[in-house]
């Protein structure tokens, strides 16, 4: 308990702030990464549901608040099922959309049915197989819900032409963070549209950048462009210096759209409406470490990428702090049996991860 | 009985827990209190013990829900001396040793799979698929391009039979037989001079394409080029390759977080386009071949190749090009020229 830090201007009181930390490192989770892709090598891919749950229960592990970290209980038999069914479905889709551009329409019709589904159980999943200091975390959202959220939502906001992307945005992380709970206490999350509406503005602002950037390069290169060919030669010269200006530009506008958003969502984040979580995250700092990371992964030909997770890790609980209004000695873990057997034996075969 | 374990004990279900020590005396783990009043007493064997990962603390749940945990993994394994077998997978994960070895064998399996693997699953995929797919495939194919980029043929009837005839010596050394391999001739000006292969032998050329050919081997060769595509089932091929490399990637990644699907993306086009021009470069070789068995000189296709090369990109030809679907022309050019010397 030697790592909680007494404020003393925190706002109320008796509200004690403590910091999130990370424990882990790169050089030990390097060694559990790469014997675990090489373990899941040799078994042709059934070891990676068990290198998840290792991979999971290191990030977790080692995130510590208020002296003590959290959990991950999940049964890699489960995850090796649930993966198996994700890669069918992933493989049909990808075939069926290289078949034809006509399966595109049937194809995206079933997915955007099975999407809610998918969502609705692997977080659920993940929920409930994290815990805190021996109480459980439950995820109660229903279909319904993440129909609306991430297929309703986000067709409104084509619809609009994007206008309306940022509410749809909102509505996923309203969605994520209100229907988690923690010993039967709800977690909140409320922020004003305008707030999510600035972040997006920025990005248009920014991508209204690239491409007038790489649009000014294409015209400086303009002798050298021209159609690509079959029998002839390939993507253009042009083309590639375009994907080479366009990928990171990218790159770092989705980057920042979702550390903003973590950002509006954490800093307005309760737990029972008592417990609240404060950020310092600054979302140009994040964008910039994820983005590096691309980078330093790309050229290390993969080998950077524990260190890239265990950095990113360390930036985020390093700025995150729980201001707690109680020793939080008060939680009991809620009971999941309510819904009756058969609906329990349901929910349990369809309870499977997917890696979404 | 064993040294005891300092560690932290959760009440059943609850946030609320004390500081404890776990003893283990035979077959029965004991925990209690700094006071020593006993919180659990349990057979060891119904305890459920969470495996050693790094540093991290221990956890041993009760059947009731409460739990002990300890940051001292080394005395947890002693208390379970004897109890639990097995060999754990942290004994490869704490050594730097079976990391490096770890290293080396991940890197050449996976080159071993994207090199062959992959193209090798691709093929025997594309061979396995029934022919009935491959006429509905390129009927759909062909529709879509006919709506969107594809005009009636402009060409005049002279050229048009010339070109036939061509097309029916090229399709005489198809490993289908003449029969199996049908000439579309379109109008479309923004595929530019280009010709292409459907998986059921339908074969597309624009009559932009006409104006560039000087010689008939030049002909023959793009349409045993293309036949050659058909004969190899290269367009099914890449539909599998296309769905193989990305689902590839995500076992291999394990835990598909967002930086691992970021950083896959360009190696994942890099390696498609690397296979597309494997699939070219065969379907140049055996039209070279079909070229030379009909008495002509490979070194035509060459030819026409620079030609297109300079109306592309102008006199200097196009740069190289990682991304390129084809292999680069000047490389293309010598290994045909290179054919028609043998």
């Amino acid at each position: 308990m030697d790592d909680i830090v007494v404020r003393p201007l925190s706002p109320a009181g008796d509200k004690q702030l403590h910091r999130f930390e990370f424990r882990g490192s790169g050089g030990e989770f390097f060694r559990i990464w790469i014997v675990n892709i090489a373990l899941s090598l040799v078994t042709l891919g059934i070891y990676s549901a068990w290198a998840k749950v290792r991979t999971r229960r290191y990030f977790y592990g080692n995130t510590f608040v208020a002296g003590h970290g959290f959990d991950y209980h999940a049964s890699p038999v489960r995850i090796l099922i649930g993966r198996i069914i994700a890669l069918a479905l992933f493989g049909v889709y990808n075939l069926l959309l290289g078949i034809s551009p006509f399966a595109l329409i049937p194809a995206m019709v079933l997915l955007g049915a099975a999407i809610p589904w998918f969502i609705v159980s692997s977080r659920r999943f993940n929920a409930r197989n994290t815990s805190y200091r021996n109480v459980r975390f439950n995820f109660s959202g229903t279909y319904g819900g993440a129909f609306k959220a991430y297929i309703a939502w986000p067709f409104a906001g084509a619809l609009t032409l994007g206008g309306l992307m940022p509410l749809a945005h909102r509505a996923q992380d309203y969605y994520y963070i209100n229907n988690h709970a923690f010993g039967g206490k709800r977690f909140a999350t409320v922020f004003p549209g305008w707030s999510i509406y600035k972040v997006y503005l920025l990005a248009l602002l920014l991508f209204l950048g690239l491409v007038v950037g790489t649009l000014a390069f294409l015209l400086l290169l303009s002798p050298f462009a021209d159609s690509a060919g079959g029998f002839g030669a390939g993507v253009s010269f042009a083309g590639m210096i375009a994907i080479l200006i366009i990928m990171p530009g990218w790159l770092i506008i989705v980057n920042y759209v979702r550390a903003a958003g973590l950002v509006l969502a954490l800093e307005n984040t309760a737990l029972d409406n008592r417990h609240t979580l404060q950020s310092e995250i600054e979302p140009g700092s994040l964008v910039w470490i994820m983005t590096s990371n691309v980078f330093l992964i790309l050229i290390t030909f993969g080998l950077f990428y524990p260190w890239a997770r265990v950095r990113a890790a360390h930036y985020m609980a390093d700025h995150l702090s729980l201001l707690a209004a109680s020793n939080l000695d008060e939680f009991t873990s809620e009971t999941f049996a309510t819904q009756g057997a058969i609906g329990e034996e349901i929910a349990g075969f369809f309870d499977y991860d997917i890696g979404l | 009985m064993s040294e005891a374990v300092a560690g932290r004990y959760f009440f059943p279900g609850t946030t609320r827990f004390v500081a404890a020590r776990a003893v283990a005396e035979g077959d029965i783990l004991r925990v209690e209190d700094e006071s020593g009043t006993v919180l659990a007493h349990v057979a060891l064997e119904l305890v459920e013990i969470s495996p050693r990962l790094g540093t991290l603390r221990r956890r041993f749940t009760f059947m009731d829900a409460g739990c002990f945990e300890t940051e001292d993994s080394d005395a947890a394994d002693c208390l379970l001396m004897g109890k639990r077998k097995g060999v754990s997978a942290h004994h490869l994960e704490r050594s730097w040793q079976w990391a490096a070895v770890s290293v080396l064998f991940a890197a050449a399996a996976m080159f071993a799979f994207v090199v062959y693997g992959i193209p090798g699953i691709a093929l025997w995929l594309a061979q396995e698929t029934p022919p009935s797919f491959a006429a509905t495939l390129s009927e759909q194919t062909l529709a879509t391009l006919d709506k969107t980029v594809l005009k009636p043929s402009a060409l005049p009837s002279p050229d048009r039979l010339r070109v036939e005839a061509l097309f029916a010596r090229a399709a005489g050394h198809g490993r289908r037989g003449a029969g199996h391999y049908k000439l579309l001739l379109r109008s479309a000006a923004s595929l530019g001079p280009n010709a292409l292969a459907l998986p059921d032998g339908t074969i597309v050329m624009t009559d932009q394409l006409w104006p560039f050919v000087k010689a008939d081997d030049e002909a023959i060769g793009v349409f045993a080029h293309e036949i050659a595509h058909v004969d190899h089932a290269h367009s099914l091929q890449a539909v599998y390759q296309a769905a193989l490399v990305p689902a590839a990637i995500a076992v291999v990644t394990g835990d598909i977080s967002q930086i691992s699907q970021m950083a896959a993306i360009l190696p994942g086009v890099l390696i498609q386009a690397a296979y597309s021009r494997g699939l070219e470069q065969q379907a140049d070789d055996d039209a070279a071949m079909t070229v030379r068995q009909l008495g002509g000189n490979p070194a035509h296709m060459a030819d026409l190749l620079e030609r297109l090369d300079t109306k592309l990109c102008g006199k200097a030809g196009c740069p190289a090009n990682w991304l390129g679907t084809h292999p680069q022309t000047a490389a293309r050019a010598a290994h045909l020229r290179n054919a028609g010397t043998k």
